[in-house]
């Protein structure tokens, strides 16, 4: 073994790392719970006397409530199409290459496209066909997200899993579709739910889209955020509140989810 | 090695006739959603389309590509601004990334643990980050400055100087996303064959000429893959200036997307916006293509 002395070094320097890039988190949590006083006394008290819940209130009563409703319907939705469409399709593409490695490089390009690309003629379309400031809209809108998404994660996925099962349950006498329902699914049922939650996330942070085709009756958190940092009087308690709400899911999904989460945002081009 | 194995099986196997039926509504869906959307603003980029004048829309053929590339001065300046962003922040985080994920891979059975809080960061909602972002860089009240004021040093004017607030965007990215390159480093690191690493320390390498001339080499594969992800993302930088700055001061912190979202949502001129929103599309375009070359290298 080697001598200690770098070791500790390392796990010092490590330690140093991580604090930097974890303690704005904790910073944010802990705002949440602070007084008005105390968001803007300075020097700046870091942990709060008092657990303060009234941001919580405060901001569920007014804009934050509607934004994680919004949040969550448009996410939710979002999530439960894109796998709806994407899953299927990834097993048709991984199992028999349909359409060849164009079509699936194809699907794959559509989420490479910058966001503002496909806002402006929704923006229009979305005018005339009166889908703007809809739930429907921005929906849809996610789906040029989260089905490319889908069809690569699960096609990765796919491509991975041995087919003597299938197989097997074919020479047993089952018919394809019987095959894939009772023996494909089942086995895929972690990485169809962590696609699912993984799109929940994209769609849960998506900003552009949503400031280009929402108005006031869908607000999704992001624009809820956005907009009490641009108002007269900054309430940074309540945004605080607000933030730590928006982050909770998605830190929870980060303990379940691991080590999907890397094969997730780097589309499969690695593995996590 | 499965994946080889799997493709040869699949060779034998059948193709069911409901095979495209699975990947048909995918595909119109995404016709529908996605590539008539694209046609549609392809063909906006051809006309002046000024949602505030009460004239039609007309069409001018490939004016508004040459007014935006010849006369258009705020275009370049953004796209400059967009172009740094992607330079000092790709070339921050890979190096950064490269440098912690050594350490994470040496941390045994701690790694999952480290791996967890890493992956925080990256998956909070980057207006989230730029909200809470605009309290930890004030420079009246913010924390920032005041732990930099405990170890003696006077903290710039994050936001508010013309100089600084770029770089204070890019810190903001390279806060988010290097616990991404890390952790991806990090699986590459550990993935590596440890005979090679036994065989060098057994030379009497150092522990820098063994990262140096093995580690760094058997990796770089997925460096570029990394860079190129990276690229394409900061280029599309939008949320954090939208709130931090609103691309000021002046327009310092004006990317090209910002800029493009002002054409078209501030400025109703849609001819204009989708035409520069194709300019963007045709640069992502190339990262893009040499990404995906690098996956099906990957794949084959």
């Amino acid at each position: 073994m080697k001598s200690r002395g770098p070791k500790i070094l390392t796990y010092a320097m490590l330690l140093l790392a991580i604090l930097f890039f974890v303690l704005p988190v904790v910073w944010i949590t802990l705002t949440s719970f602070k007084s008005q006083a105390e968001v803007f006394s300075y020097p700046p008290v870091f942990v709060p006397e008092h657990i303060n819940l009234r941001h919580y209130a405060g901001v569920l009563s007014g804009a934050g409530g509607q934004a994680l409703r919004d949040s969550f319907i448009v996410a939710g939705s979002n999530a439960l199409l894109s796998l709806v469409a994407g899953v299927p399709a990834a097993y048709a593409i991984s199992r028999w290459r349909i359409g060849g490695q164009h079509f699936a490089m194809w699907i794959l390009s559509i989420r490479m496209f910058p966001p503002v690309v496909s806002a402006i003629p929704l923006f229009l379309l979305f005018t005339n066909l009166q889908l703007l400031d809809t739930y429907l809209g921005l929906i849809i809108a996610y789906l040029t997200l989260n089905v490319p998404f889908v069809v690569w994660f699960m096609k990765s996925f796919f491509d991975d899993l041995p087919r003597d099962l299938e197989d097997a349950a074919l020479v047993d006498g089952a018919n394809r579709w019987q095959a894939f329902v009772r023996v494909v699914v089942p086995l895929a049922i972690p990485a169809i739910v962590s696609s699912g939650l993984l799109a929940f996330v994209f769609a849960w942070n998506e900003f552009l889209l949503a400031l280009f085709l929402t108005r006031s009756a869908v607000k999704t958190l992001p624009i809820a955020l956005s907009s009490l940092v641009g108002g007269h009087e900054i309430l940074w308690g309540q945004i605080g509140a607000l933030a730590v709400m928006a982050i909770l899911p998605v830190v929870l999904l980060v303990m379940l989810l691991q080590r999907y989460v890397v094969r997730g945002l780097s589309l499969g081009a690695v593995e996590g | 090695m499965s994946r080889a194995g799997g493709r040869k099986k699949a060779l034998k196997q059948r193709r069911p006739r409901a095979a495209w039926l699975l990947v048909a509504p995918t595909a119109l869906l995404l016709l529908a959603v996605s590539i008539y959307p694209l046609l549609y603003s392809l063909r906006i980029s051809f006309f002046s389309w000024e949602l505030t004048a009460a004239v039609p829309p007309a069409f001018v053929g490939l004016e508004n590509y040459v007014r935006i590339l010849s006369d258009d001065p705020r275009f370049w300046s953004s796209l400059s601004k967009t172009v740094y962003l992607v330079v000092g922040g790709v070339l921050i985080e890979l190096v950064l990334g490269v440098a912690l994920a050594a350490l994470v891979v040496r941390c045994g059975k701690g790694r999952s643990v480290v791996t967890a809080l890493l992956l925080i960061p990256v998956m909070i909602a980057p207006v989230v980050v730029a909200t809470q972002g605009i309290v930890i860089f004030n420079v009246q009240w913010g924390p920032l400055n005041y732990l930099l004021s405990l170890i003696g040093i006077d903290g710039p004017v994050w936001l508010g100087d013309r100089h600084i607030a770029l770089r204070t965007i890019m810190l903001t990215d390279v806060w988010q996303w290097t616990p991404f390159v890390i952790v991806i480093m990090a699986a590459g690191m550990q993935s590596l064959p440890v005979d090679i690493y036994e065989a060098a320390e057994m030379d009497g390498g150092s522990a820098w000429r063994i990262f140096r001339h093995i580690t760094l080499p058997l990796i770089q594969p997925l460096i570029v893959v990394t860079a190129l992800i990276r690229s394409m993302d900061i280029f599309k930088t939008f949320d954090y200036v939208y709130v931090l700055t609103g691309g000021g001061p002046g327009s310092s912190t004006e990317t090209v997307s910002l800029y493009n979202f002002l054409q078209g949502l501030e400025f109703f001129s849609f001819g204009y916006a989708a035409a520069m929103s194709y300019i963007q599309l045709i640069i992502i375009s190339v990262f893009a293509s040499v990404l995906i070359r690098h996956m099906r290298k990957g794949l084959a």
